[in-house]
C-alpha cells in the first residue's frame, strides 16, 4: 500500500497544504497592514477642487 | 479507384474517430444548449471534431508523396501556446484584471477559506499515486481540484503533456457543473441550524484605493520571495489586478477583461483540442482522469466545509461562520459564491450570504494559483 510514490506524495500534500495556509495568513496579515497603513480617506470631489483652486481660463 | 483513394478520411475512419466526434458534438451541445463554460467547452469540442477526422491538415501529417512532416497548424499553436505556457499565462492577466480584492479587505478571515478548500487537490493526487500514476501525473490530475482551468493546464502541460486533454476537460467541466455538485456535498455535511446562520461583516467597509493599488504589487514581491518557481502564475495574475486597480489603464483593464479574455480563451480551447485525438483520449486513463477530478471537486467541498466548522468551535455564539461559506473557497468564480447564496436563501429567504461568499470566493482564485505554484515548487524536488 505504501509505495515509495505514495510516500513522497503524501509529504507533498503534508508540506503543501501547510504551505498553502501559511501563504493564505501571509497574506492576510498583509490585508490588515495595508488597510491598517492605508485607510480609506473620504476624497474631495472634483467640483470642490476646482472650486477652490480655479482653473486656468479664470486665471487668466 | 476505390473508395480509399477517393475519400481517404472515409476509409482511414476507425469507431474510436466516431466516438471522439461524438464527444465534440456533446461538448458543443453543453456550452451552446446548457450554457456549460461555452467559452471553453465550444472550442473544444470544435477542435475535437477537427483532429479526428483522419488525415485532418488540422494536425501535422506525413506527406505519403515526400514522407515529409507537413505541419498542422493546431500543432503550431500547441507548441507556441500551451507547450511555452503563453496562452494560460496571458488568460491569468484576463483573471487578474477581472478580479476585485476589496471583498477579501472587508472580510479578510475568510480568506483561510481558499487556503481550505484546495484539499481536494492533494487527497485527489494521494489517490491518483495510488493507482499507478507517478507524482508528476498525479499531481497534474490533482491539480484538477484547483478548480482553475489555466492553474491546471500550467501544471498539466508542464508535468503530463500527454494527459493534458482529458485533465482540460475534467477541469473545466466540473467547474460548469458546480452548482449540481456542490450543494448535495454541503447538505450532507451540514445542519439545517448550521445552514441557517447568518454572517455579519463589514460589508460596506470602503477600502482605500492605495491598498488595493499596493496589495497585487506587495503579494507578487513577498510570493516570489517565498517560492519564485510560483511567480508565473501568481505575477501575471497580480500584474493584470494592478492594471485594473492603477486607474491609469483603463481601456488596457477593459481590453483585458473582454478582449485578451475571449480572444486567448478562443486559442486555448482549440488547441487543447489537438490533445483529444482518438488514439490518446480513448484510454481507461481517461476515465479514471475524469472519476478523479469529481473526486478532487467533491473534497474541496468538504475541506472548506469542515474547516469553517471546525473554526466554529472557537467561535463565540452569534459571531459563527456559516459552514456553507467554506466550499467558496474553491476557485469557481463566480458560480459557487452564488450557489451558496442560492442555498442559504432556500432555508431562509432573510439570510443575505452573498458577500461573504464572494469574500471566500476571491480567497479561493487566489488560493487555487497559489496551490498551482506550491506543486510546481514541491513535485520537481521529489519526483
Amino acid at each position: 500500500m505504501m509505495t515509495p510514490i505514495f510516500e513522497k506524495a503524501l509529504l507533498i500534500a503534508a508540506i503543501g497544504m501547510a504551505g498553502i495556509f501559511l501563504f493564505m495568513a501571509i497574506f492576510y496579515l498583509l490585508i490588515l497592514a495595508l488597510d491598517r497603513l492605508m485607510p480609506f480617506r473620504e476624497e474631495k470631489p472634483a467640483e470642490d477642487f476646482f472650486e477652490e483652486t480655479g482653473t486656468e481660463d479664470e486665471d487668466n | 479507384m476505390g473508395i480509399e483513394q477517393l475519400l481517404p478520411a472515409i476509409a482511414g475512419m476507425t469507431w474510436q474517430h466516431l466516438v471522439m466526434i461524438g464527444i465534440g458534438l456533446l461538448l458543443i451541445y453543453l456550452a451552446i444548449a446548457r450554457n456549460y463554460e461555452p467559452t471553453l467547452l465550444l472550442p473544444i469540442g470544435f477542435g475535437a471534431i477537427l483532429v479526428n477526422i483522419p488525415l485532418s491538415s488540422a494536425l501535422t501529417q506525413i506527406d505519403p508523396a515526400t514522407g515529409e512532416a507537413v505541419e498542422g497548424i493546431l500543432n503550431i499553436f500547441f507548441q507556441a501556446g500551451i507547450a511555452t505556457e503563453i496562452f494560460p499565462l496571458l488568460i491569468f492577466i484576463a483573471i487578474g484584471a477581472m478580479i476585485d480584492f476589496s471583498p477579501l479587505f472587508r472580510n479578510p478571515s475568510l480568506l483561510l477559506f481558499g487556503a481550505a478548500a484546495q484539499f481536494g487537490i492533494f487527497l485527489t493526487m494521494l489517490l491518483a499515486s495510488l493507482l499507478g500514476y507517478d507524482l508528476r501525473e498525479a499531481a497534474s490530475i490533482g491539480i484538477i481540484g484547483a478548480a482553475d482551468g489555466p492553474t491546471s493546464i500550467v501544471v498539466a502541460s508542464r508535468f503530463a503533456p500527454n494527459l493534458l486533454g482529458p485533465i482540460s476537460v475534467a477541469a473545466y467541466s466540473y467547474m460548469a457543473l458546480v452548482p449540481i455538485i456542490q450543494p448535495p456535498v454541503i447538505r450532507l455535511l451540514t445542519s439545517r441550524k448550521e445552514r441557517l446562520i447568518r454572517m455579519t461583516g463589514n460589508n460596506n467597509k470602503q477600502i482605500s484605493k492605495k491598498a488595493l493599488i499596493a496589495f497585487p504589487i506587495v503579494v507578487t514581491i513577498v510570493a516570489g520571495i517565498i517560492a519564485p518557481s510560483s511567480l508565473s502564475l501568481i505575477g501575471f495574475l497580480m500584474f493584470g489586478n494592478l492594471v485594473r486597480e492603477c486607474g491609469v489603464l483603463n481601456k488596457l483593464s477593459l481590453s483585458a477583461q473582454n478582449e485578451l479574455a475571449s480572444l486567448v480563451t478562443l486559442l486555448l480551447g482549440i488547441t487543447i483540442a489537438s490533445t483529444m485525438t482518438a488514439e490518446r483520449f480513448i484510454r481507461v486513463d481517461t476515465l479514471i482522469i475524469i472519476a478523479l477530478g469529481l473526486f478532487a471537486f467533491v473534497f474541496d467541498t468538504f475541506g472548506g466545509v469542515i474547516f469553517a466548522k471546525f473554526l466554529n468551535l472557537f467561535r463565540k455564539e452569534g459571531n459563527k461562520f456559516n459552514p456553507m461559506i467554506g466550499a467558496c473557497g474553491i476557485s469557481a468564480f463566480p458560480m459557487s459564491a452564488r450557489v451558496i447564496h442560492q442555498m442559504g436563501q432556500k432555508e431562509d429567504p432573510f439570510n443575505y450570504l452573498l458577500m461573504p461568499a464572494i469574500s471566500a470566493n476571491v480567497g479561493g482564485q487566489i488560493g487555487s494559483v497559489v496551490a498551482g505554484g506550491i506543486i510546481l515548487t514541491l513535485v520537481p524536488f521529489f519526483a
